[in-house]
């Protein structure tokens, strides 16, 4: 039972990422039926997908003010400019801290909630959709709600501080608190969607193995820590970029809650973005920087691919 | 087992219930609470939002704000418009979706990984840049102000592909294997093996996709012209302008427009509960 | 799942024969359809449709299909689409904001090829539109729009509240001094929590990058100009907001904040003083309406705002309409345009809209006199027009120098940041980008 065990957990650790193929035969009828079942994908993504990439990345070359129909070569000035930009900078400063202080945040507490939602409970099925509320509700709706709960002389945040002994606290007006304020709605707004994904990913680990444990004498923590986590790498794995990419591209909160203020604190790189691309109108200088973050994201990616692949689950 | 040493135990398991129950009750509430903050302000009277610090409870009720929304402009109309394209989309999703994290997932072939980067790095460019674009190739397709326009090209999506390939990948390749040598075909060991045993996924993945396309407003303000093809989203925009915001009517509207999502999330969460297990195994 | 499966792909595809026929237009042959794009709030619309009624009976040969954009960035990402897919309306709202986009992108017409066309406009006529309004429409001096209607900002404020303080309800601030007085005096902390429960005035403060950040200039802009200040000098070779009219008016707004600890207190001004939290605010006319119905038992009137050291100054504001190049009828869109700014059609259109009109020459018209007379809040904005001023308009990167000058107010008053100090950190970038735009001499 043991070697089973530790074969399936390395069969899955590298197989969340999908290296688990024996290097070699690769046939053409492979590629044939692979064809098949991707063309629908591949179509649409060719056709709608691709070309305005492509294009802009064309565009992060040119300068554009989208009314006109011509758009005008400028070689690498958007990027030149963008790196040399203080204010660049600091919005992707302020989106690195946005992106860790959010994800970490998400993930544990998602994966706590669906853990403890898979307990023995009395209404489930409200609980969850209970929990997934804050994702279906609007942005705009739910700044309103946030923007009451922070407000310095009346809002429920500071008057449970106050009962602590805690001076109110300016969330939205003070540069620092308000970052704060920031990730809490974030993490607030989006751990549902992961609080989801744990939960369907722990439905597919079979009680089987659980019992096994039990009968090996493994306790709580070690069932967790042995059979779940393990289990869940695909899942984990998933959630952790998505996480890391959505984080990286947050713009609707920021937009209603705190508009990237106060002073600028919480502009986030997907804002300052949006400002250039429709205040401005400098589409051009836009694109420049959604390459760039693309370039970031993509080394963060494979940052995590490494993770994922060096982690080893106390395999034999 | 002595009969106190079994007593503790009971007590000490109705104490952790409890304990648990208190916790994840505490926690839905904190989450639930601003839902419920808006369903009360959609049938107040303007007097009512018009407060600080705000109240939470009316003190009259104004049900007819409902009717007023859908007086306002066509709702019906856009709600008809709105769930039929979700529906579709989330249908569409299931189905390529599936097809391609297959081929993702098991199948072995020249450039798989690669291309599946290349999937993962469409995800990785923000929207605001590429919806301009987007839009150019629906006008060059002459579908603007058409329903293939906001349906068409959410039939594939590369969060789904990466969701149903990880999925995909914990289904142990045993089971299709035996198929296979019984003579199944790649399509039915999709269909027939792994679709059923990846329901808690799926049904995820089209909570998802209904959601998002269901809220979608700046792909269907730029692609959407005429009155008849809006969305409800594009609807709900009528109650704010540039200096007052209609409150009373857009949190009545905002409250029906999310009766349809959680209809869906409520019917797909019977696929989360936990029945089906992988008895193919071995062991 | 197999069965409910199936029975989805049925309904769908029933659904998709009912709506595939459903994408043509209904075209009238005989009219010709102007579609005129808008963002007016939902209870605007009625008003609208009485006039679009009125106009289309005059001139029954045209219909005007008015469609509702949501406004602000919304309105622009529909424009953008609209010219790249040869989609655009023929008459739409405009922004200064973008205005200079779209004529450099050759989108809209110059408005004098009407006005010396066939259905012209006198030039006394065009005299007679509010000078500020023809600014404000225009771009390097050449008219590119038309005015449809006009705001401006006046003060509300609470006359119980000045009672109770011990200051006469019928004078309303007069000077700087008296309003910054008038607040001090009307804030206060009743029970001593440190807080207070009631605020003389409030500062319209928003973060620089949001969508109010232009309204809070919009509304600082009055005290500059009372100051006898502008934003950029004549030439547009150089901005002067950071001269000595900008810090005066800056260092007013830095104190009002400061002394009233504005950074504690909500934004939501019309519902602070709705609900008695708030003794004086800036407002425009847009909200008359909704005020007369909420706030009844309310004691409250708009007054002209307080003139400063060198003059009286309110800002002006209002929705401009252009036609677009790629109309098929820009003449029959002109004519809507030249009918709407007659002077019976613009008492009509302000008495059911609650805007202002558009020139002079309206005030004149016994029903509106009357109408005056009976809303005397209205009466205020409508006087006020008298000393209304539109900035002088900048040439070029507008939208950029006014973030600047949102940067150092939110920078003066949230960040303490002293008013010269602000203000000379914005016109050095703002000069910057000036340094950049081609001079033909």
């Amino acid at each position: 039972m043991t070697s089973l065990r530790n074969k399936y957990f390395s069969f899955l650790t590298r197989t969340s990422l999908g290296w688990n193929f024996k290097k070699g035969r690769v046939s053409r009828r492979n590629l044939w039926s692979a064809l098949l079942f991707l063309s629908p994908t591949l179509i649409i993504f060719a056709t709608f997908i691709i070309f305005p990439v492509f294009f802009s990345f064309y565009l992060s070359f040119h300068e554009w003010n989208m009314f006109s129909s011509e758009t005008s070569f400028v070689g690498l000035k958007n990027y030149s400019r963008m790196l040399s930009d203080p204010d660049f900078w600091q919005v992707l400063k302020h989106t690195f801290i946005y992106t860790f202080g959010t994800v970490p945040l998400n993930m544990v507490l998602s994966l706590m909630i669906a853990y403890l939602l898979n307990q023995k409970l009395i209404g489930k099925k409200f609980l969850r959709t209970a929990l997934f509320a804050p994702v279906i509700i609007s942005p705009v709706s739910a700044a309103v709600i946030w923007r009451w709960l922070y407000d310095p002389n009346f809002g429920l945040i500071n008057y449970f501080i106050s009962l602590f002994g805690i001076d109110t606290i300016n969330w939205l007006n003070d540069p620092t608190a308000a970052m704060f304020a920031l990730i809490v709605m974030g993490v607030w707004k989006t751990f549902g969607v992961n609080m989801v994904l744990f939960s369907a990913g722990l439905q597919a680990i079979p009680d089987s193995y659980y019992d096994a444990a039990q009968i090996d004498g493994a306790g709580r923590w070690a069932k967790f820590w042995y059979i779940t986590i393990p289990l869940l790498s695909p899942t984990t794995f998933f959630i952790m970029v998505m996480s890391m990419i959505s984080s990286f591209q947050v713009f609707d909160i920021v937009y209603v809650l705190t508009s990237g203020g106060p002073l600028g604190a919480t502009k986030v790189l997907v804002f300052y973005l949006y400002e250039h691309a429709f205040k401005f109108f400098e589409m051009g200088y836009a694109s420049a920087v959604a390459y760039f973050l693309f370039a970031i994201l993509v080394v963060m990616t494979l940052i995590q691919v490494k993770y994922m692949k060096s982690s080893v689950y106390d395999v034999v | 087992m002595t009969a106190g040493k079994s007593k503790k135990n009971q007590m000490s398991k109705i104490g952790k219930s409890v304990l648990l129950h208190l916790i994840i009750y505490t926690a839905a509430l904190a989450t639930v609470a601003p839902f419920i903050w808006m369903i009360l302000t959609s049938v107040k009277s303007m007097n009512d939002i018009f407060v600080y610090p705000p109240k939470w409870w009316p003190s009259e009720f104004h049900f007819e704000n409902y009717k007023r929304v859908f007086e306002a402009a066509p709702f019906g109309r856009f709600y008809l418009n709105s769930i039929f394209v979700a529906i579709t989309v989330t249908l569409g999703q299931l189905i390529t979706c599936s097809m391609a994290a297959f081929a993702f997932a098991r199948l072995k072939f020249w450039g798989r990984d690669v291309l599946f980067f290349v999937f993962l790095g469409t995800m990785m460019i923000p929207y605001q840049v590429t919806m301009i674009p987007s839009f150019m190739m629906l006008y060059w397709l002459g579908w603007i102000d058409s329903y293939k326009a906001l349906i068409v090209p959410g039939l594939a999506s590369a969060f789904g592909t990466f969701l149903l390939r990880q999925f995909f990948l914990t289904i142990p390749k045993e089971l299709e294997e035996a198929a296979y040598i019984d003579g199944c075909s790649r399509f039915r060991a999709l269909w027939s093996i792994i679709i059923p045993l990846a329901k808690p996924a799926l049904a995820t993945l089209a909570i998802f996709t209904f959601m998002g396309v269901f809220n979608d407003f700046i792909w269907a303000l730029i692609v959407i012209n005429s009155e008849e093809m809006r969305t409800v989203q594009l609807g709900l925009a009528i109650f704010r302008d540039r200096y007052i915001t209609e409150w009373d009517l857009l949190m009545a509207g905002s409250v029906t427009a999310t009766f349809p999502i959680l209809f869906v999330f409520f019917f797909a969460q019977k696929y989360f509960i936990k029945g089906i297990t992988l008895s193919g195994l071995k062991e | 799942m197999s069965k409910s499966f199936i029975s989805y792909l049925i309904i769908l595809i029933f659904l998709i024969a009912i709506f595939s026929c459903n994408t043509s237009q209904k075209i009238t042959e005989d009219k010709i359809t102007i579609t005129f794009w808008h963002s007016f709030v939902s209870s605007t619309i009625p008003a609208l449709n009485e006039l679009i009624t009125m106009f289309e009976k005059e001139y029954p040969e045209i219909k005007i299909r008015a469609q509702y954009i949501p406004t602000g960035d919304a309105l622009i990402q529909k424009l953008i689409t609209a010219v790249q897919s040869k989609t655009a309306p023929d008459i739409s709202w405009l922004h200064s904001d973008f205005m200079q986009d779209l004529v450099e992108a050759d989108a809209i017409y110059k408005m004098d090829e009407f006005i010396h066309g066939p259905d012209s406009i006198s030039q006394a006529d065009l005299n007679d539109i509010y000078p500020a309004l023809i600014r404000y429409a225009s771009w390097r001096g050449v008219l590119y729009s038309i005015p449809m209607e006009a705001t401006n900002l006046a003060l509300i404020y609470n006359k119980e509240m000045f009672r109770q303080a011990g200051l006469d309800p019928e004078h309303p601030p007069q000077t700087w001094e008296e309003l910054h007085d008038f607040a001090t005096k009307l804030t206060f902390d009743k029970d001593g929590d440190g807080k207070f429960e009631q605020v003389g005035l409030f500062l319209p403060i928003f973060p620089a990058a949001g969508p109010l950040s232009s309204w809070m200039v919009w509304q600082w802009l009055p005290y500059l100009w009372q100051a006898d200040g502008e934003i950029i000098n004549e030439e547009q070779t150089r901005v002067i907001f950071n001269e000595e009219p900008g810090v005066q008016a800056l260092t007013l707004w830095q104190n009002i904040f400061n002394d009233l600890k504005l950074n504690t207190f909500t934004t939501d001004y019309d519902v602070a003083f709705a609900s008695k939290h708030l003794a004086m605010s800036m407002d425009g006319p847009w909200n008359l309406p909704r005020f007369e119905k909420m706030m009844a038992n309310l004691d409250w009137a708009f007054a002209p705002l307080p003139a400063g050291p060198k003059k009286r100054a309110t800002v002006v504001g209002g929705e401009y309409l252009a036609i677009f190049k790629q109309s098929k009828y820009p003449n029959e869109a002109w004519k809507f345009l030249r009918w709407i700014i007659q002077p019976e059609i613009q008492a009509f259109w302000s008495m059911k809209s609650g805007y202002l009109p558009i020139r002079h020459a309206v005030s004149k018209i016994p029903e509106f006199q009357e109408y005056l007379n009976s809303h005397p809040n209205f009466k205020v904005f409508v006087e006020q027009m008298e000393v209304g001023q539109a900035q002088r308009p900048i040439d070029y990167y507008g939208i950029q120098i006014t973030r600047y000058v949102a940067e150092a107010i939110e920078k003066a008053t949230i960040g303490k940041m002293d008013p010269k100090m602000a203000l000379d950190e914005a016109a050095i970038k703002a000069n910057k980008l000036l340094s950049m735009v081609p001079r033909e001499k």
